[in-house]
């Protein structure tokens, strides 16, 4: 009896003791927890930010969880969250599902690359046609005629090309799929757009990390990433052939090039694909990654905050881009941004404080 | 060869290779322990358990909030996990009614069965989408979803093993039936109880799939259980499939951490329960 009641006593206090949280580190009184979710892609950046934010505005937490596109637009659209995250724009069907109007907010750009392993990784130069035709399984060796034309003095091994693609779903895949769809009309009818698509060819990895350590492991592999993963990685990218016909190397410069040449023409809602884009030194596979607000806030203090970090991430924020290997916004779209922010309002009235 | 020369050469024959099969069935678990060691104990250190993680690139990072986290999760889940599930594994055990028991012994091997991130939806469609916000609440009742099927069954299979001629005696001698329970059955099927509970609790520590949404994770310390949280296992996976090499260094630990909780608080049941064991004499 005596017995049984320690050791149910002795549960109790370690479910207790387990169960309360540490003593915490004091803090001001009206802290306000702001959650988000979304994209895998940009949550180093958002932790970043967030971070250096918490440094202007100390009362404020920003808590974002990277559960997937997908996830943070469903988790917006239940407003589980204050704010969502995707890789790939909400599409229309999507958008009259949400409860409110849902705004766009371009906050960095992602560059998706071709990278693969070669005895001696040269720098490969690839054109739109070959890329599509590798990813369609028409060009099965390294050594085929048309890569060796493209890569005079590279010494090409006939190797067959092992493809490695994304086996889940992923704003990477739409990225990368949605630009072979422009520039290959036999991809936009065999295979088409979509976070997965039925791959014509080739092995899946789960991730950017785990396509990224496929290449890195099989000789003779072919893959995309988003470019951090291949310069972490230390793995080869390939220069592609833009609308210009310039052969350019993916980088943070390449990459911002490519939204700026689509500054004249941004659409009001920023649901713009950037993939193709023209401008002579713009790199073909890039992407805006968007913040998800309602424009319509229900609670004016979270509202508050939403929208100046919004402001901020535009303006000081995007000096934190290029070192954790995003591209920043082209100032001319930084501009468009800021004046898409003070259109979030709370009853009607802007929140963002006139600055 | 004399027989008897035989004999012993097959005897230490047999000792070698089952004493093989030993190796064979810890090497894993030793594999995997040195692993993390080898690749997890380089990032751990003070800061890891004291401090909130930073953002990449900056030093002194830790997962304190996300092991309070985990713990906190771990406790919630025991809270309603624990008791429902002896109970009711009492109940399997002693009811004389036949149909019930059956169709609960089924519906909880079913449970048991179904994928842990099922039983995450579960949890977001009950508590997160009515409550309109991620908790540490929803976590735990995901968790202890989780755990119920596990103890109930231990338990029940646990007090079937309690001597008829025990609980006889104790009938025997007047006491009701709910005395017998609390101060026959149950003490004596202690030990096999906690190793249930503790085998339960291994097995959610590690769940990462129904957290993301109902936990769904906290850069920060969690100040009230109806606030997200943070859990080792999310923290761990949003950190290794980052390209960041200190963010890799850092699920390591965080791995090796979460696999030391389980194991601690393994160790720190069975000797708790070896005490009793040893006082108790002959059952148990």
């Amino acid at each position: 009896m005596r017995k049984l009641a320690i050791v149910l006593v002795g549960l109790a206090a370690l479910a207790l003791v387990v169960g309360s949280p540490l003593p915490e580190p004091p803090r001001a009184a009206a802290e306000l927890l702001i959650n988000g979710a979304g994209a895998t892609f940009p949550y180093p950046i958002y932790s970043k930010w967030f971070d250096e934010y918490a440094k202007v505005q100390p009362t404020l937490r920003f808590n974002y969880q990277s559960i997937g596109s997908g996830g943070g637009i469903r988790q917006i659209t239940e407003r589980t969250v204050d704010f969502g995250a995707t890789d790939g724009p909400m599409t229309d069907e999507q958008l009259a599902k949400a409860p409110g109007e849902l705004f766009h907010i371009p906050t960095v750009l992602g560059a998706v690359v071709a990278t693969y392993n070669l005895p001696g990784n040269p720098s490969l130069r690839l054109t739109p046609d070959i890329l599509a035709d590798i990813f369609l399984g028409k060009i099965e060796k390294w050594n085929a005629s048309r890569i060796q034309a493209a890569n005079p003095g590279v010494a090409l091994p006939g190797d067959p090309i092992i493809v490695v693609h994304r086996s889940d779903g992923s704003g990477t895949t739409y990225i990368f799929a949605d630009y072979l769809a422009k520039v290959s009309h036999e991809w936009e009818q065999k295979v088409g757009r979509g976070t997965s698509v039925k791959w014509p060819v080739g092995l899946g990895g789960k991730g950017n990390e785990g396509v990224a350590g496929q290449i890195k492991s099989t000789p003779g592999a072919l893959g995309y990433v988003e470019l951090a993963y291949a310069i972490k990685n230390q793995l080869p990218v390939g220069a592609i052939r833009n609308q210009a016909g310039q052969f350019i190397v993916p980088t943070i410069e390449s990459t911002t090039a490519a939204a700026a040449g689509a500054a004249r023409n941004m659409p009001a809602d920023f649901r713009v694909s950037l993939t193709n884009a023209s401008g002579e030194k713009a790199y073909p596979i890039a992407s805006f990654t968007w913040l998800l607000v309602y424009k319509e806030q229900t609670d004016e203090a979270k509202g508050k905050a939403v929208v100046n970090f919004l402001y901020w991430a535009a303006t000081d924020g995007q000096k934190y881009a290029a070192d954790l290997l995003y591209a920043p916004l082209p100032p001319q779209i930084a501009k468009q941004v800021e004046a898409k922010v003070g259109q979030l309002s709370f009853h009607g009235k802007p929140l963002l404080v006139a600055r | 060869m004399s027989r008897i020369a035989v004999r012993r050469a097959t005897n230490a024959a047999m000792n070698i290779l089952a004493a093989l099969a030993a190796l064979v069935v810890i090497l894993p678990l030793v594999l995997i322990l040195g692993f993390l060691i080898f690749r997890g104990s380089t990032a751990l250190n003070v800061a890891f358990f004291v401090h909130l993680p930073t953002p990449v690139g900056e030093p002194g990072g830790g997962m304190a909030n996300a092991i309070t986290g985990s713990l906190t999760l771990i406790g919630l889940a025991a809270a309603g996990g624990v008791p429902l599930g002896i109970l009711g594994g009492v109940y399997l055990a002693q009811s004389r009614d036949r149909r019930l028991p059956w169709l609960c012994r089924f519906l909880a091997d079913v449970l048991n069965g179904v994928p842990s991130i099922v039983i995450g939806i579960f949890a977001y469609t009950l508590i997160v989408l009515p409550m309109r916000r991620f908790s540490a609440l929803a976590g735990g009742v995901a968790l202890g979803v989780i755990m119920l099927p596990i103890i109930l069954r231990t338990t029940e299979e646990l007090v079937r093993m309690v001597p008829a001629s025990l609980q006889e005696a104790a009938l025997a001698l007047g006491l009701p039936q709910w005395k017998v329970v609390l101060h026959v059955v149950l003490p004596t099927a202690r030990a096999g109880i906690i190793t249930g509970v503790m085998v339960a609790v291994a097995r959610i520590a590690g769940e990462t799939a129904p957290l993301l949404f109902t936990a769904f994770g906290n850069r920060f310390w969690h100040r009230r259980l109806d606030e997200p949280i943070a859990a080792l296992p999310l923290q761990i996976f949003s950190y290794a499939i980052s390209p960041f090499d200190d963010w890799h260094r850092q699920a390591w630990a965080g791995a090796l951490v979460l696999i030391s909780l389980v194991l601690v608080m393994s160790l720190l049941a069975r000797l708790a329960t070896k005490g009793l064991y040893n006082r108790r004499g002959t059952y148990g």
